[in-house]
């Protein structure tokens, strides 16, 4: 306990005498902290845009009209009974009808062209709704079940299906420009702290002789060094969160009017604190301590 | 106490600065080891602290063969021997006191024991008023005999003095030569590395001479012959 107390007061004066050094490791560490932080909120609002696109997405089936009732009823609990199917709507013609003039009560042509077309020109409409967007190609494919295929007008499905693709395309895209970012900030961190050691060592060069001469064992010389790297990532976490839960109190009420979440990046980055900034913690004191290590191991000779 | 058996040191590729080296100080013993420059003082004097290890033979240490000595052993050799530079060897950021306590420290010493042996040490070197002091408010001697301090720290049953007069002059000098007799006196067996012929001959005390890494005297009694 004694020895460990003296390992602690050590790094501390090692990370305090060189505190220029320290600085420019801590800021580098927190700015990989920051990054790690922003990935995740990314990753965050790009789950919530594809929930959010994910629970509109429908397939609108259109049947040809003067299907029967029964008919249209029949394929609606067909496909009710299927095990991906969330709900199916269903639009009577008149109904139908009535959406399209509310839909377009300020546009006079349009509602002309009703009257000159004459009678309902809406057939019998279901809106199927499935639990997830991979669902749906089996849906369509349901949907040519034979009983029914020969009513069906018309399966209205692909422009749901290119906003899907595109918003994956930008989640991958994004996802991939963090993880450079992260690499790049992580691999710059790591030179740092490798650089930081070294200069530490060699400013202390005249203790560490002396101290192996008054009998210090080599651990007790090596350990403030491992330290130091743990206060360089306890120090980077503690200003990377006094900027990342500020930020997240402040967007969050935004992000939920976006996304239509409940407190979802509040609840990630402040109600599960613990794990997000344990993990990023012990992930970064790992990192450094190992950059430290090799860095002792070439210019430490206890 | 300290034993060498047929010791030799060969630096590569093929520099020999201790040759075939046999001798035996005994407990309380003061002995000075001479010779000019590169004749292997400091070589004899590193590998009683295992700075060196010897390319052949056996260092005994209180019956300990440090010769093949593994890395982990060494700290707790160098706790029983206390060892005192030319060049002091002083930290310029710690006071005298921290200085000694440094020592005291790293190896794990209670506070309590800290506060107890360095006043006792500083008041054996006679410094016991310049604990607050900066080793750069103090002159030559004074830092050497704060390095004597800190070597007294662990209570070593050895002193190995390398030129501990080599930066100091006259009255300094034989004020540390002075302190190094009262701790031999005390019973700690001191060994004093020196090229200084006036200290050596006022010694009068167990002479060991070198010359080009071998023993040509030693004598209980002796006088700087070279």
């Amino acid at each position: 306990m004694r020895l460990l107390l003296r390992i602690i007061k050590f790094a501390f004066q090692h990370f305090f005498r060189n505190f220029w050094l320290s600085l420019v490791t801590v800021s580098m560490l927190t700015l990989t902290f920051l990054t790690v932080d922003v990935l995740l909120g990314l990753n965050l609002a790009t789950d919530a845009a594809i929930n959010n696109v994910e629970k509109r997405v429908d397939v609108s089936v259109t049947f040809k009209i003067g299907t029967e009732e029964a008919e249209v009823k029949n394929a609606a609990s067909y496909l009710r009974s299927l095990p991906e199917v969330e709900d199916v709507g269903f639009v009577t013609p008149d109904e139908a009808l009535t959406d399209f003039k509310t839909k377009h009560a300020n546009n006079p042509t349009v509602l002309a062209s009703l009257d000159e077309v004459g009678g309902n020109p809406f057939g019998y409409e279901l809106i199927v709704r499935a639990r997830s967007a991979d669902n749906y190609p089996m849906i369509l494919e349901a949907l040519d079940h034979p009983s029914f295929r020969d009513f069906i007008e018309a399966k209205d499905f692909t422009s749901h299906e290119t906003v899907l693709a595109s918003l994956s395309d930008v989640t991958v895209k994004a996802r991939w420009f963090g993880f450079t970012l992260l690499a790049i900030f992580l691999a710059i961190a790591v030179l740092i702290v490798f650089n930081t050691v070294r200069v530490t060592i060699f400013v202390h060069r005249e203790e560490i002789s002396i101290m192996r001469l008054v009998g210090a064992a080599g651990w007790f010389i090596r350990a403030p060094y491992l330290v130091e790297a743990f206060i360089f990532s306890l120090t980077a976490l503690i200003i990377s969160g006094l900027v990342v839960v500020p930020a997240v109190l402040i967007f969050n009420p935004l992000f939920d009017a976006y996304f239509e979440t409940s407190s979802q990046l509040q609840n990630f980055f402040i109600g599960q604190a613990f794990w997000v900034f344990g993990l990023e913690f012990v992930g970064a004191a790992l990192v450094c301590m190992a950059s430290t290590a090799f860095a002792m191991r070439r210019y430490l000779k206890v | 106490m300290i034993r060498l058996k047929n010791v030799s040191k060969i630096y590569p590729p093929n520099v020999a600065a201790l040759q075939h080296v046999s001798l035996h100080i005994k407990p309380g013993e003061f002995v000075s080891i001479v010779g000019q420059s590169g004749t292997g003082k400091t070589t004899l004097a590193k590998l009683l602290f295992a700075e060196e290890h010897p390319s052949c033979g056996e260092v005994i240490i209180g019956g300990w063969d440090i010769s093949k000595i593994k890395h982990s052993e060494v700290p707790l050799l160098r706790r029983q021997i206390g060892v005192v530079f030319q060049d002091f060897k002083l930290l310029p950021k710690k006071t005298v006191s921290e200085n000694v306590a440094f020592a005291l420290e790293v190896a794990g010493a209670s506070v309590k024991r800290i506060r107890e042996v360095v006043p006792q040490v500083l008041k054996i070197v006679n410094l016991h008023d310049c604990g607050d002091r900066y080793p750069r408010q103090l002159s030559g001697g004074e830092q050497q005999r704060v390095a004597i301090a800190r070597a007294l720290a662990h209570k070593p049953k050895i002193i190995v003095a390398d030129e501990p007069t080599g930066n100091l002059d006259t009255i300094n000098a034989h004020e540390i030569i002075n302190l190094l007799k009262k701790i031999n006196e005390f019973g700690t067996t001191v060994v004093l590395v020196t090229h200084n012929r006036e200290v050596v001959n006022h010694l009068r005390r167990r002479v060991i001479t070198l010359q080009d890494g071998n023993i040509i005297s030693d004598e209980e009694e002796g006088r700087y012959r070279l």
